[in-house]
Parts: structure tokens; C-alpha cells; sequence
């Protein structure tokens, strides 16, 4: 599947605490026709959002976001039955086995092209 | 009978008074020193008869409390009152002894019942009195025939007498000693953690104390009449325990008796205590005395203490104040091969790397003044000589014994744990390095892109000179660790890079803060925008101007904040009109009002005037770190 047509239309939450590359992958993904809630920088950011937005097609989160971990964002989505997708400079190894299932995109590798994982 | 020879009468007197000297010197049992001194002073003067008289309690009347030639129902039973028309009575006030030679012609008294039913004619009444001339009683010789007691037999019975007094206050004070002992005996038998007991000779058990109910579980009736060693363990029987301390106390009078006993049900109880030889009156064995303390609670700590630092992987130590090893574990001598001697005082320093023990001995020195040991040193190990990496902790105590201070200490080994840290050292090194390798390879494919793309200058420069910030950033991130990055280090990074000297209308002016390595990059690339377009446009371009940097740190609820005014002033008013964070696609400009906010929760202002420009970064000094714990 083209992957500008796997995002088209979709509601992408999107958990990144470096702004520039924040900016880049949600400029990505609007122009690939998603729509981007975000992006937060912080656990307590991206849970905040959760809670406010209604629809959530799918997120792309950071793992370690400037020391603190990402993974009560990953339950609370999984509560709620979002896809999701980590993008990380972290080794595949140091993610704890309860997560091991989640599908991984390495940075820094075209994050549009890997949301598509999100999608199957 | 007796010789009429006066001669022999003195010998055979004078070997009387040695005879009973020696019995008197032997015994403690009053009544049996008090009948044989009337056996011997009959014998001596042929009467056959002879009694002691002691006055009783009170005064009143006499009791006869030992005596020879007597019906059975006489001694320790026949009380006489001390009426005035007694020969006792008299004898006694008068002090002397006193003779009848024949009571049917005696005017001067009567005579008790007994005497006259024994057939009693003739008797001497030898008064006994106790040092401090305290009276005590009578020695009575009777006759039933009349007789004439002549000077001798007078001079005789009164050294006779005299001898008695003190032998008799001797033996009172023996029987004192004794009530005290049962007042001793009365009391330990309310102590029940101590367990008292006597066995006789064949160690079987006669006196059974509660304490030793308490201990052992066994009740005095259960107990009594049992063989003691049924107190000691099945192995210490099997091993003849029982009968090596019965033998030691036969022999040194007592023995130790440390060791697990054996409870009614079958527990075991730790004894520290010891086992005493017993005498009776005449000094013949009879049995003996044990008497120990039931100390297993105490023993079962030791003996949990003991195992923990026996076996906890550690290598501890006890030390004085100067360094000077008093004890080490089995721990350290199987690592070292050292024996307890050889690691004792200075020893320990033997098995430590030669190029560590004058750290070893600096870290002792400095330990007293710091209240604690803290060093890493290369131990030997025995095994293969190979020597390990060890860090080794030790902190004073008080010793409650002697108020010396003892230092207890450990020896850990970390040699793999150091050789970690110095594989993590080079591999960060190494990171380092590859990230500024990329860096430049970066730069390097998008100056080869341009080649043939044909960008435009402005891009090339404006990429190079933010990539080069990058790296630089890069360098001071790979010596955090040794070297906090401090704000002033970051602003001095950027304004060298850009040439700009100190004292050319350029000041800093803050405390010293330190940025935390997941904060820096982002600043640092805010910064070297603000630096760059100050070099290009602003105060540090040739048109002039003054740059002043003043930073403050505040205490907020939430933490720590750093406020940082950036100012540029007395600008050329046509020069700022380019600014690069007004151009160049807004870049320096969005980080400043997005990137930071985004990234840092940081609130800054940026304003842009004729001949100034202005901007505030206002950021959280500490890790939010509660982030995560909303998710609950």
C-alpha cells in the first residue's frame, strides 16, 4: 500500500521530545494527508491528550523523552485499542517484554513510510 | 583408770588437749567436735561420764548438747532451768569451776533428776566462755563414785575449757557462714535464667532448683534421682562430655560447662556455666554443684551473625583506628591465602598491588577525619595471583568495652564492574567520535548534493555553520560526566566559535549554573542563533553595538528556574532590519518561540527594535520527572 494513502484521513498521535524532528515527521504526515494531535514532548502532554481527543486512528511515540519513559502513554492507548508504533534511537533489546509486540522504526528512517506498519 | 603416777596423768592430759585440738581444727559439726571433746576429756580423767552444756536462747535454761555415758534420751534433749540452786547456775556466775566430791554431803545445791537416776555422786562444773567473755555453757564431768578432783584435774579441765571457747565460736561462725549460704540458695532459686543443681557422687540429681526447671523443662520430681547427663546431648554423652567435667571438678575443684544442652522436649538450650566440686562436713566428696545461665537467644544471634559474615560474599574486617587489621573473615583469608596472623596489623597490606598501598594508607589517614573508608585497591588472590579490582568500606564504631574505636569494614570485589565502567568509558568515547564523524559526513554529502543541485551560498553556510554548532555541543556533551556543562561554558562555546573576544562591548554576567545534558543541545542551538545573528546584523557585527548576557536562578514551587536576558543594544538602526532570525525561513526564531516551549516547557519573549533586540528564556532547571504519573 502507498503510504500516503495508508495515512490519508487519519488521526495520528505523534510523542517526540526533540522539536526538530517533532516538526519534520508532523510536516511529513500532513502532507501525506493525516492528521497530526500533537506532537507532545512529555508523557504528562501526550496523556493529556489522549484524554482530550475523541477519535485516535493510530500514534507514533519516542521512548525515552529527555529521561522519562514513554510507556504509560503505551498502556493508556492500548486501553483504549490505539495502534501503536515506537521510533526510537533506542535498541530494539532495551524494550521490556510486555511491549516487545509493538512494531519498532528506528530513527532515523522515513517515519511517514514507517507509520504505515500501523495500518496492516 | 587412771594413773596415779603424776606424771603420766600430765602426759596423757597434754595429749588430750593436742588430740582434740586436731579434731577441733578439722571439723565444722559442732555437736560432733563438742562429743568427742567429752569422750576425750572422760578418757582423760577416768570418769567415764562427761557432758557439754549449752545455754539456750533466752537465758533460762541449759540444754545438753553433747555428751558420753548417757541414756539415749539425755543428749539434745534434757533442758535444766537455770534456777539459783543449781551447780550450773553457780558455776556459771562464778566463773571457776566448781567440785562437788560427794552430793550427799553438798549443802550448797541440788542435783537434776537425771543425775541422780544415772547414779551421778560426784561431779565438776568447768564453765565455757566465748571470746568477749560472753558465756556459752558448762563442761560437766560426773562420777558415780565420790571423788576428789584434785589442782591437776582442775588445771586441766579449765585449759580444757578455755580451748572450747574459741573452738565452739568458730564452728557458731561456720554455721553462720552456712545460713548465709541458705540465704544465697534462697535467693538463686528465684532466679529462673540460671539453672541451679547438685548432684550427689554418682551425679545423680538431688537438688533441683526452678531455675533450672525454667531451663531444662523438667520438674523437681521428674528430675531428682535422674543421672544429669541426661542434660546434655546425645553427642556430648556418646562423647563422655558428662563425666570430662565431673572428673576436671573432681580434680581442679571446678570446670567449665559451655555448651548445648538438652530441654525436656527435646530442644536445645545453650548453657554457659560450670560444674563445682561439693564436700560434706568431713571433707569427704560429695557430689556437686552446677550452675549455668541459659544464653541460646544470645548464642543464636552470634551464631546467625556469625554465618552471615561467614558466608555474605564480602571480605570484612575489623580494624583499629590506625589501620591495623585485628580480625578478617574466612572470606579474605581464602582469597588472600593469608593466615588470621599474617593479616593482622599492617599484614592486610601484603596482598594489596604494590602501586595502590600508598592510596590505601593516604585513604586510612584521611578515614579518621572523614568518619568513613571509602578506596579501591587491587587484591592478590591466592588462587591464580591474579590481582582484582576491590573497593573497600569500612565506618567506625564505638566499642562499649573498652571506649576504643573499632573500625568494621568490607572488601568488595568490583573488577568486573571496573572493567565495565572503563569498556563504558572508551564505547561513550567512541560514540562521541562517530557522532562527530557523521556530523562532518553529513556536512559533507549535502556540500556534494549542492555541487551539482546548485544551491544557493546562503544555504551551504547557514547548514555548515548549524552542523558545526552540533558538533560542537557534541564535545562538551561527551565530558559532562567530568565536566558539568554550565551556561557560561555554552555561551563562551558559541561567541569564540564566532570570534567575538570578551571586553568588546560583550558581557556575562551570572551565577554558575549547571544545564543538564538532555537540555543543552536544544539551548545550544538557540544560543548560536542568537550569536549568529548578532555577528552578522546585531552587536557583534562591524556595524557595533553592545551585547550583555545576565542570567538569575529563582526557587519556584515547582523547582528551580533559569531566567536568561539576551540584549543587544545601541544597534546601527539600519542593520538589524536582516536579521537571520527574522529571515532564513524564521528557523532561529521558531526554536526560540517553539522548540523551547515544546521542548523545555520554557517561556521566552523575542522583540526586535531599531536599535535593540531583545530576548528572554525563562526555562525549568530541574527534570519535571512527574510526568509519567499522570498515566495513573
Amino acid at each position: 500500500m502507498n503510504p500516503d494513502q495508508a495515512l490519508a484521513g487519519r488521526r495520528i498521535l505523534l510523542v517526540e521530545d526533540d522539536f526538530i524532528i517533532a516538526d519534520d515527521v508532523a510536516a511529513a504526515f500532513g502532507s501525506a494527508g493525516a492528521e497530526v494531535v500533537g506532537p507532545a514532548a512529555t508523557p504528562r502532554k501526550a496523556l493529556e491528550l489522549i484524554k482530550q481527543t475523541e477519535r485516535l486512528d493510530g500514534a507514533m511515540l519516542d521512548i525515552n523523552l529527555q529521561g522519562d519513559l514513554v510507556y504509560a502513554v503505551v498502556d493508556a492507548l492500548q486501553a483504549r485499542g490505539v495502534p501503536v508504533i515506537f521510533a526510537s534511537g533506542y535498541d530494539r533489546s532495551a524494550i521490556p517484554e510486555r511491549y516487545a509486540d509493538i512494531p519498532f522504526c528506528e530513527k532515523p528512517v522515513d517515519r511517514a513510510r514507517c507509520a504505515k506498519d500501523l495500518f496492516r | 583408770m587412771p594413773s596415779d603416777d603424776p606424771a603420766d596423768v600430765l602426759l596423757k592430759q597434754q595429749k588430750v588437749l593436742a588430740d582434740f585440738g586436731s579434731v577441733a581444727l578439722q571439723s565444722e559439726d559442732l555437736d560432733a567436735v563438742l562429743t568427742e571433746a567429752c569422750r576425750l576429756v572422760g578418757e582423760a580423767l577416768g570418769t567415764e561420764r562427761a557432758k557439754v552444756l549449752e545455754i539456750e536462747a533466752g537465758g533460762q535454761s541449759l540444754l545438753v548438747r553433747a555428751g558420753v555415758g548417757w541414756a539415749p534420751d539425755v543428749v539434745g534433749h534434757v533442758h535444766l532451768p537455770m534456777d539459783e540452786h543449781s551447780s550450773e547456775t553457780y558455776a556459771i556466775k562464778a566463773g571457776e569451776p566448781v567440785i562437788t566430791q560427794d552430793i550427799r554431803t553438798e549443802t550448797r545445791f541440788g542435783l537434776p533428776d537425771f543425775l541422780t537416776d544415772a547414779g551421778v555422786v560426784a561431779l565438776v562444773n568447768v564453765p565455757i566462755v566465748l571470746p568477749g567473755q560472753r558465756a556459752y555453757g558448762l563442761l560437766q564431768l560426773d562420777d558415780t563414785v565420790p571423788r576428789d578432783f584434785d589442782q591437776h584435774d582442775i588445771e586441766f579441765l579449765r585449759t580444757y575449757a578455755i580451748i572450747l571457747g574459741p573452738v565452739i565460736d568458730r564452728l557458731h561462725k561456720v554455721a553462720a557462714l552456712r545460713t548465709s549460704e541458705e540465704r544465697f540458695r534462697l535467693t538463686v532459686e528465684t532466679a529462673t535464667d540460671y539453672a541451679i543443681l547438685t548432684t550427689d557422687n554418682e551425679d545423680r540429681i538431688i537438688d533441683w532448683l526452678p531455675g533450672a526447671e525454667a531451663v531444662f523443662g523438667w520438674s523437681a520430681q521428674e528430675a531428682i534421682g535422674q543421672p544429669a547427663a541426661i542434660l546434655f546431648t546425645p553427642e556430648d554423652r556418646e562423647a563422655g562430655r558428662p563425666e570430662w567435667e565431673n572428673e576436671t571438678a573432681r580434680r581442679e575443684g571446678h570446670a567449665p560447662n559451655v555448651r548445648w544442652h538438652l530441654r525436656k522436649d527435646g530442644a536445645r538450650v545453650f548453657i554457659e556455666g560450670s560444674v563445682w566440686r561439693l564436700h560434706d562436713a568431713q571433707g569427704e566428696p560429695r557430689g556437686f554443684l552446677k550452675i549455668g545461665q541459659d544464653v541460646t537467644e544470645r548464642r543464636e544471634a552470634d551464631e546467625r551473625l556469625r554465618t552471615l559474615m561467614q558466608n555474605i560474599p564480602q571480605l570484612i574486617w575489623r580494624a583499629r583506628d590506625t589501620g591495623d587489621w585485628i580480625w578478617a573473615s574466612p572470606q579474605w583469608l581464602d582469597f588472600t591465602g593469608q593466615s588470621q596472623e599474617q593479616s593482622r596489623g599492617q599484614g592486610w597490606l601484603d596482598v594489596v598491588h604494590p602501586d595502590d598501598r600508598a592510596r590505601a594508607r593516604v585513604a586510612w589517614f584521611e578515614a579518621r577525619e572523614h568518619g568513613g573508608l571509602d578506596v579501591e585497591f587491587r587484591v592478590r588472590r591466592a588462587k591464580d595471583g591474579a590481582w582484582l579490582w576491590h573497593q573497600t568500606r569500612a565506618h567506625p564504631m564505638l566499642d562499649s568495652g573498652n571506649g576504643h574505636v573499632e573500625w568494621l569494614g568490607t572488601t568488595n570485589e568490583v573488577h568486573v564492574l571496573k572493567e565495565l565502567q572503563e569498556r563504558q568509558a572508551v564505547m561513550v568515547n567512541e560514540l562521541q567520535h562517530r557522532t562527530r564523524n557523521l556530523i562532518g559526513v553529513v556536512s559533507s554529502i549535502a556540500t556534494q548534493i549542492m555541487a551539482h543541485t546548485g544551491p544557493t551560498d546562503a544555504f551551504r553556510e547557514e547548514f555548515h555553520q548549524r552542523l558545526a554548532a552540533l558538533s560542537r555541543v557534541q564535545d562538551l556533551l561527551s565530558r559532562a560526566e567530568q565536566e558539568p556543562v554550565t551556561l557560561r561554558a555554552l555561551l563562551q562555546l558559541e561567541l569564540d566559535a564566532m570570534g567575538a573576544t570578551k571586553g568588546d562591548g560583550i558581557r556575562l554576567d551570572g551565577p554558575t549554573v549547571r544545564i543538564r545534558p538532555t537540555i543543552v543541545q536544544i539551548l545550544a542551538l538557540v544560543l548560536h542563533e542568537l550569536t549568529t545573528n548578532a555577528r552578522k546584523y546585531g552587536a557583534l557585527s562591524d556595524g557595533g553595538g553592545r551585547l550583555g548576557v545576565e542570567w538569575q536562578v529563582r526557587q519556584d514551587k515547582g523547582g528551580r528556574w533559569l531566567l536568561i536576558e539576551w540584549r543587544e543594544e545601541d544597534l546601527l538602526p539600519s542593520a538589524q532590519g536582516a536579521s537571520t532570525i527574522r529571515q532564513g525561513g524564521g528557523y532561529g526564531r521558531r526554536l526560540i518561540e517553539r522548540a523551547l516551549p515544546f521542548t523545555l516547557d520554557a517561556q521566552t519573549t523575542y522583540v526586535v527594535e531599531p536599535t535593540e533586540i531583545r530576548c528572554t528564556i525563562d526555562l525549568p532547571l530541574d527534570r519535571p520527572g512527574q510526568d509519567g504519573r499522570h498515566a495513573g
